[in-house]
């Protein structure tokens, strides 16, 4: 195989007494959509932070293409190529989802006027153009979510995190987010997915990595995963036991 | 050398006040997240009521101190939910708006008082007031005025009370909840609006009791509230914001530091001296001398 | 959202620039003077306070730094007006740079702190220090030319503005920090970096306060750490913005000739009634805060633009064209 875009070697977060995340491995290929699965509190959204930069890992190496970005600041990361969403979702509220892109969109295109042009193709590509000019407040949670997304998109980033996309959203909304991070994967991104709907991780993860406690319990393929007694045993608790 | 004992038990009983005015305010930081930038004023105010209530009842002010308590709290608790409707605003950032609004209110009572006490500068007497006792042991020899002891005594007791209030009450679990997470806090039931204005009024309570005795032990005047609200944030951010456990160690500190500056050096730079001990944590450590704060 | 008022900008410059030649009376144009120099400092708070969400307690202490800082150079280096003037400017920077190095990473309830720590800080150093003449102040020659100062302030604002309303309004630096204002963990994913983006609105904030308090120094010719350092600046440049409106450029500027209106009038009335305006000062301050939360301007521009959109209900065409108007 070729050299992984990613690798989490060994990756530990503590919080005081707390572990969050303990001695995580795992590496995401080039053009790969990964799953990160586990029940609330298993360290997802911890270990997306480590791998964004919002925190340092207590001990273990984060390697984005080839080179170690652990501890790096989140600006840093964006800026070699990480984006990320998050699964609070907070808008600049005060400002229109257009300015809202248009901020992310400096990042690649320092002048104004191009990064409103840029902005706009955004836009267009999450389906938010004819809501440009309202208040970002103003959106509902599909609305928020979508602009999650053309944020961390406007950052033209080769390596994407997505923190709960589709959680929250109708069936509708749900199939159109799916399609739209379908089409990113055709385009040749790379994409790591923490999702609680089993329906769409199972069906668009290339791969799985499970977490519980803070440990990685599994890795593999869907059916590989779903057959895995460790990971039955975390979703349906003792009863399966 | 012989002075040093002198300087530290100096230090030692004035840091005991100061532990009554940081916990109450780093309390209300950490309840309501705002920092009250009227903390002096209400020190002030509360010492001006000592004063005047002495005079007028003859009374001793440490039979005073429940009387001032419960004026205070009563308007602290009856203001806070304008605070609280500043803080649950949609439009703008509420937080910075709840500064303002604090800022606001520091300004206005230093006029009020100005107006109304004018620039004089008194001190309220009380039985405690003379006398001193003198302690000659070990090759020492301190002097410790009554009024300075007895407002150790005094901190003590506060810091007992509001002890055993958040420790052991279910009131105090509320607010330790409300504290830790306040959504969380919510769903379990605990009422925040009823909790915080509860502890915006304890705490507008305390700072005009100690007010009162600051009155007794230093002076009272229109213009000493800058000071206290100074010393306040000296503590609370040397403490660790909201880290309460830290707040009696960082009083002390400001006590010594105070008492050794009267002492050994020009009483005029003890302010510049705060503020470069106040400076240095900040760049160093800011979340305070134990790393807790928030 | 960019706001069309600054179509109203060259006029009102052009009837400045001619106004001393149609007012003779020296006092009206020294009041003038004045007022522009409230409208300067009040959009220098704002860059922080309106743009990027900190609070500057202590502004005052810029504004001193300055005025000290040009008037120890002329007494006691005797440089001429023209260069110690700039570098009070420069010193207010870096102090600027000083207090906000560790405050700037924090929450901005210990920026607030901070700031306000500081400008006693100054205020303490300017009364024991013998270069600042302790608390009798100094004295500066006097040069007497009332259109001078007039002119003078009136070009250090005029470009003050325009270099805010480029910076802020125009260029990504304005959306970057509003951004930051916003929420700044989720400015720092989109490659922002707010601990720099902070210091240099902290920066851009204090320069021009430092040129004003220069400025101010030699007009008056006498400062000390009461009038100059004492927190009348910092509360009145606060109270002008958030009672005229933060976050824009226009707020300050209606908040501060609405303040200093008031306070000429009350000054030249109420003489003997001073303290009373401190009580104002505090009230104005805490019930804009809970009644107009957006100031005078920002909640007058809310009803236009809430009376335009329920215009623009009847055009069903007026949602599809690309619009530059408010929030």
């Amino acid at each position: 195989m070729a050299e992984p875009i990613l690798q989490v070697n060994s990756v530990t977060k503590c919080f005081g007494g707390l572990t969050a995340v303990n001695n995580v491995s795992f590496e995401v290929q080039q053009g790969e959509i990964i799953g990160l699965l586990g029940p609330n509190g298993a360290g997802k959204t911890t270990l997306f932070n480590v791998i964004s930069g919002f925190y340092a890992p207590t001990s273990g190496t984060i390697i984005f293409n080839g080179k170690d970005i652990s501890g790096k600041p989140p600006y840093t990361l964006a800026d070699r190529g990480i984006g990320r969403t998050f699964q609070v979702v907070k808008p600049f509220a005060g400002l229109t989802v257009l300015e809202n892109i248009i901020i992310a969109s400096f990042l690649r295109y320092p002048k104004r006027k191009e990064a409103e042009r840029h902005a706009w193709k955004i836009l267009e590509n999450t389906g938010l153009a004819d809501r440009a000019d309202v208040s970002a407040a103003s959106l509902t949670l599909a609305g928020r979510k979508r602009l999650e997304i053309g944020k961390a998109l406007a950052l033209e980033p080769t390596f994407l995190l997505l923190d709960e996309v589709v959680a929250g959203l109708n069936p509708t909304e749900a199939d159109k987010t799916v399609e739209l991070i379908l089409e990113l994967k055709k385009q040749g991104m790379t994409i790591l997915i923490v999702e609680h709907i089993m329906r769409v991780i199972m069906n668009i993860s290339d791969r799985l990595v499970v977490l519980n406690f803070g440990e990685k319990i599994a890795e593999g393929t869907a059916a590989e995963v779903a057959r895995n007694p460790l990971v039955i045993e975390a979703y349906l608790g003792e009863a399966a036991a | 050398m012989e002075l040093l004992p002198q300087a530290l038990m100096d230090g030692i009983l004035l840091g005991g006040i100061y532990i009554t005015i940081a916990i109450a305010f780093s309390l209300t930081y950490g309840v309501m997240h705002i920092i009250d930038f009227a903390v002096g004023e209400w020190i002030m105010f509360g010492a001006f009521a000592g004063y005047y209530l002495n005079k007028v009842t003859g009374l001793d002010p440490f039979l005073l101190l429940p009387v001032v308590f419960i004026m205070f709290a009563l308007v602290g608790y009856l203001i806070q939910p304008v605070i609280h409707r500043v803080l649950s605003g949609n439009k703008g950032n509420p937080l910075l708006m709840g500064l303002v609004f604090t800022f606001g209110l520091a300004i206005m009572f230093q006029g009020i008082a100005l107006t109304v006490f004018g620039f004089y500068s008194n001190s309220t007497p009380s039985v405690f007031s003379e006398g001193s006792f003198f302690i000659e042991k070990f090759g020492l020899s301190l002097t410790i005025s009554s009024i300075r002891l007895a407002g150790l005594v005094y901190a003590l007791a506060i810091t007992a009370a509001l002890h055993y209030l958040l420790k052991k009450t279910n009131f105090g679990l509320g607010v330790r909840a409300l504290a830790l997470n306040r959504e969380s806090a919510g769903l379990m039931g605990v009422n925040g609006k009823q909790t915080a204005s509860l502890v915006y009024g304890l705490y507008v309570g305390v700072s005009a009791m100690t007010g009162v005795l600051i009155g007794c032990i230093l002076s009272v005047s229109a213009q000493m509230g800058t000071e206290y609200t100074i010393f306040a944030f000296f503590v609370v951010v040397l403490a660790g914001m909201g880290y309460l456990a830290g707040v009696p160690w960082a009083a002390l500190l400001l006590g010594m530091v105070q008492s050794i500056f009267l002492i050994y050096f020009n009483p005029g730079h003890t302010l510049l001296a705060v503020f470069a001990i106040l400076y240095i944590i900040l760049l160093i450590s800011p979340r305070g001398l134990f790393g807790r704060g928030v | 959202m960019k706001d069309k008022s600054i179509r109203w900008g060259l006029p009102i410059l052009l009837i400045l620039i001619a106004l001393p030649a149609v007012v003779q009376d020296t006092f009206f144009l020294r009041v003038i003077t004045e007022a522009i120099m409230w409208i300067g400092l009040a959009l220098a708070f704002d860059v922080l306070a309106g743009y990027t969400g900190y609070l500057n307690f202590g502004h005052g202490a810029f504004f001193g730094l300055g005025a000290y800082t040009t008037a120890i150079l002329m007494m006691q280096a005797h440089w001429p007006f023209a260069l110690a003037l700039p570098m009070g400017g420069v010193l207010a920077g870096v102090g600027a740079l000083v207090a906000g190095l560790p405050t700037l990473r924090l929450k901005g309830a210990y920026f607030a702190i901070a700031t306000w720590a500081l400008s006693r800080a100054v205020q303490q150093l300017a009364l024991i220090m013998d270069i600042t003449g302790g608390p009798d102040g100094m004295r500066l020659p006097s040069f007497l030319n009332p259109q001078f100062f007039y002119y003078l302030m009136l070009a250090i604002v005029a470009v003050t503005f325009a270099l805010l309303w480029f910076l802020l309004e125009c260029s990504p630096f304005g959306l970057k920090l509003k951004a930051i204002r916003e929420d700044d963990q989720g400015a720092m994913a989109l490659g922002l970096n707010p601990t720099k983006l902070k210091m240099q609105a902290f920066i851009l904030s204090a320069v021009p306060t430092g040129i004003l308090g220069g400025v101010y120094a030699y007009w008056i010719t006498f400062i000390d750490p009461a009038s100059t350092l004492g927190d009348l600046v910092s509360d009145q440049a606060l109270v002008m913005v958030v009672f005229g409106g933060m976050g824009t450029l226009v707020g300050p500027v209606i908040g501060a000739l609405l303040i200093f209106a008031f306070k000429t009038l009350f000054w030249a009335y109420l003489s003997d009634f001073q303290l009373l305006y401190l009580i104002i000062l505090g009230a104005v301050i805490a019930l804009s805060v809970v009644f107009i939360p957006n100031g005078l301007w920002g909640t007058l521009r809310g009803l236009r633009s809430h009376k335009k959109s329920e215009e623009k209900k009847d055009e069903s065409l007026a949602a599809k064209l690309p619009q530059n108007e408010g929030e």
